[in-house]
């Protein structure tokens, strides 16, 4: 019982990781209908930056998401606007499968050029701190991510349910024309959820770092993780996001312990076509042809 | 006016043309006698195993430089030669690096300087084989590379399945003794193949081996197997593990204090970024090096290994670690052939490498028969990061520090 737990409480600090890390994904593929292949390029990105702040002013990692969120929101945003909505309006949705995939092959290639190709890691002054209760350890390092995600992700949700921005972007899923009809700026709405979903990314990135090495080469993990996060809790809907994210992290660890680490990719994947058969929307989304 | 112009132009330059005369027919004499041998090969410079394709860059750089620079060449039957490396990125790609090697081939490439990565390695060599060229390697030890009947390709290490050997013999000479162990392995045929050895080994040496843990090349989470590690208690644990997962099993050890009396990892401890990451956790973990700058090692053309160190350090940036210097020594190895063959002839070379029993810089050189470093005096050190650095600390003979046994519990460093 008490592996059982441990195992239960271990999936549940990494999903939180997964959730996070697969909310821009989200959001984006819900307001827009892209799936964008860059993004765990962005996460990877976010990660550096946080790296080299921390580093250069030697404060702790947690501080640095400010100005991550500033680069990360406007590299997002100019990223849509002069690019992926170009590519959009002249080569339809195909297109920016592969203008994101070519930009994430590019932020790779300068990630391993400026840092090289070797792996690092974020350290905090709380990296190797933890809680025990009743002969259960918890991490610190990952117990913040954790809580860092769920206040995120509530954030997103309050934003995406009570906010104007919010109304506009679900008004831009639903319906252009119609959302243009009645005044909104579709293109403005639209740069502003890549910018959001990017800023996302690379504070998911910088708290990543404090828990995992990464290396550019990280950033195909993140985004294949954050799909299958996407498909088991469902597009458009932080919440379903979040509990894709905890499913995945308690799929993981279950794995792990009680069949074998080497099979966690396995199983993740056998979920993922499972959910496509049985239930495409995901457990909290919408119906596969309403999410646009 | 033009005329005189054109004249004085003409003067100046016959003048500086007399003046230069000295220098560039000296630069010419020298330029025709020596001869200069192309070694070619690729290397990762880019993808999953860019760090150590550079480091090995970076040896073979290093001695060509100070072959051609310092030495000025070295004599081959009577003719001066150089060596010209025309190495190419294979972004860690088999499938990449077997195309530019066959296009070397073509341009009529004779002698091979390894990649990195069996799994690049053994294609690439399996093409030079057949080509009847000779390539001198550092980054693969696998079994397969040296059980084929190969005859021109050479290895810097033992083959893999007995290459941790002497992690177990390591533990084994502690006081106390260790007396269980559980391995953590990656699951790729070169660390599955170092695993199975060592397993084995584990058994033949009387120690109980309780677990072993496979894990995939890309891990986020190893909380389960830490948790079935407190379970079991072993003494030691090894790990065959690349470098990033290395890193996440040392930091998830010490965040959820999982305590053992040693704990070895083949690769991550080598590198800087790793210890510099951990900080003060990453001290006391094994490691495996062939060559320290501490060490007693040698030879009459390049001096030292402390020389090699500073020579190094005023030529390159890359941090010094050991796959720099396996590079440098296949230069050397090249070299030393051609010097001891009298000819540039591939194969004369390739049997003046085969009887090779020489002490260089970077320790003894003498290949097995199937190309395989040989497993005494080629096989790897261990050793022990102690405050931030790598100190070897076994076999005895060689070693520069006593090694810290067992290693400090998490919570009191």
């Amino acid at each position: 019982m008490h592996v059982f737990l441990q195992t239960l409480l271990d999936g549940l600090m990494l999903g939180g990781l997964y959730a996070l890390a697969a909310s821009g994904f989200s959001l984006i593929f819900g307001v827009m209908g892209i799936l964008n292949l860059a993004h765990g390029a962005f996460l990877v990105l976010g990660a550096y930056v946080g790296l080299q702040i921390s580093q250069s002013l030697s404060i702790e990692p947690i501080l640095t998401l400010p100005a991550v969120v500033v680069v990360l929101f406007a590299a997002g945003a100019l990223f849509q606007r002069y690019l992926v909505q170009l590519t959009v309006d002249r080569g339809g949705l195909v297109a920016s499968l592969l203008v994101t995939f070519g930009v994430s092959l590019i932020i790779h290639d300068l990630l391993a050029h400026f840092y090289g190709p070797g792996s690092r890691t974020i350290v905090s002054s709380y990296a190797y701190s933890r809680i025990e209760f009743g002969g259960l350890v918890i991490g610190l390092s990952r117990l913040v991510p954790l809580v860092v995600s769920i206040v995120l992700i509530l954030a997103l949700h309050f934003m995406l349910a009570r906010s104007r921005l919010g109304r506009e972007m679900r008004a831009a899923s639903q319906q252009i024309v119609a959302a243009r009809l009645c005044g909104i700026n579709v293109r403005r709405v639209f740069a502003l959820t890549f910018g959001i979903a990017s800023a996302y990314a690379g504070v998911a990135g910088v708290l990543v770092g404090t828990v995992l090495p990464f290396s550019p080469n990280s950033e195909t993990y993140w985004t294949i993780s954050a799909f299958v996060v996407v498909v088991l809790g469902g597009a458009k809907s932080p919440a379903g996001t979040l509990l894709g994210g905890l499913l995945l992290g308690i799929l993981n660890t279950m794995t792990a312990q009680f069949i074998s680490p080497l099979f966690t990719s396995t199983v993740m994947f056998l979920v993922l076509v499972l959910m496509l058969l049985v239930r495409p929307q995901g457990i909290l989304g919408h119906a596969a042809g309403a999410t646009r | 006016m033009s005329i005189r112009m054109n004249r004085r132009t003409l003067l100046a330059s016959a003048a500086g043309g007399v003046l230069a005369l000295p220098f560039t027919s000296r630069g010419r004499a020298v330029a025709q006698a020596a001869k200069t041998v192309v070694l070619g090969g690729s290397i990762p410079l880019t993808g999953a195993a860019a760090e150590t394709g550079m480091n090995v860059f970076a040896g073979y750089k290093t001695l060509v430089k100070f072959i051609n620079e310092e030495l000025k060449g070295f004599d081959v039957g009577g003719e001066r030669v150089t060596f010209e490396l025309n190495m190419i990125d294979d972004a860690s790609e088999a499938q990449r690096a077997t195309t530019l090697i066959q296009r070397q081939i073509d341009e009529g490439i004779e002698f091979f300087l390894g990649s990195f990565s069996s799994q690049i390695v053994l294609p690439t060599a399996a093409i030079t084989e057949r080509a009847g060229k000779v390539m001198v390697q550092t980054g693969g030890g696998s079994d397969q590379i040296f059980s084929q009947g190969f005859q021109s390709v050479f290895g810097m290490y033992p083959r893999a399945s007995r290459s941790v050997y002497p992690a177990v013999d390591a533990f084994l000479s502690m006081d106390p003794k260790p007396q269980s162990a559980v391995v953590i392995y990656t699951n790729d045929p070169f660390s599955r193949l170092q695993a199975d050895g060592v397993t084995a080994y584990i058994k033949e040496q009387g120690m109980n081996l309780l677990e072993t843990y496979s894990l995939p090349a890309e891990v986020t989470d190893v909380s389960g197997v830490l948790a079935s590690i407190r379970e079991l208690k072993p003494d030691v644990a090894l790990c065959v593990t690349h470098d990033q997962n290395s890193q996440l099993i040392t930091a998830q050890m010490a965040a959820t204090n999982t305590n053992v009396k040693g704990l070895f990892q083949v690769l991550g401890p080598a590198t800087e970024n790793y210890r510099k990451s951990l900080g003060n956790k990453a001290d006391d973990i094994f490691a495996v090096t062939s060559w320290s700058e501490d060490m007693k090692y040698g030879d009459d053309i390049v001096g030292t290994a402390k020389d090699f160190a500073n020579y190094y350090r005023k030529v390159e940036t890359r941090p010094l670690v050991f796959h720099v210097v396996n590079g440098a020594q296949c230069i050397m190895i090249y070299m030393r052939a051609m010097q001891a063959a009298g000819s540039l002839e591939p194969m004369a070379v390739r049997d003046a490498i085969k009887g090779l029993d020489i002490m260089t810089f970077g320790g003894p050189i003498q290949f097995m028969p199937e190309g395989d470093g040989h497993p005494v005096k080629m096989g790897l050190k261990i050793a022990q990061v102690q405050k931030g650095e790598l100190k070897v600390v076994f076999p005895k003979e060689v070693a520069a520090a006593s090694a810290i046994w067992p290693m400090t519990p998490w919570d009191a460093r």
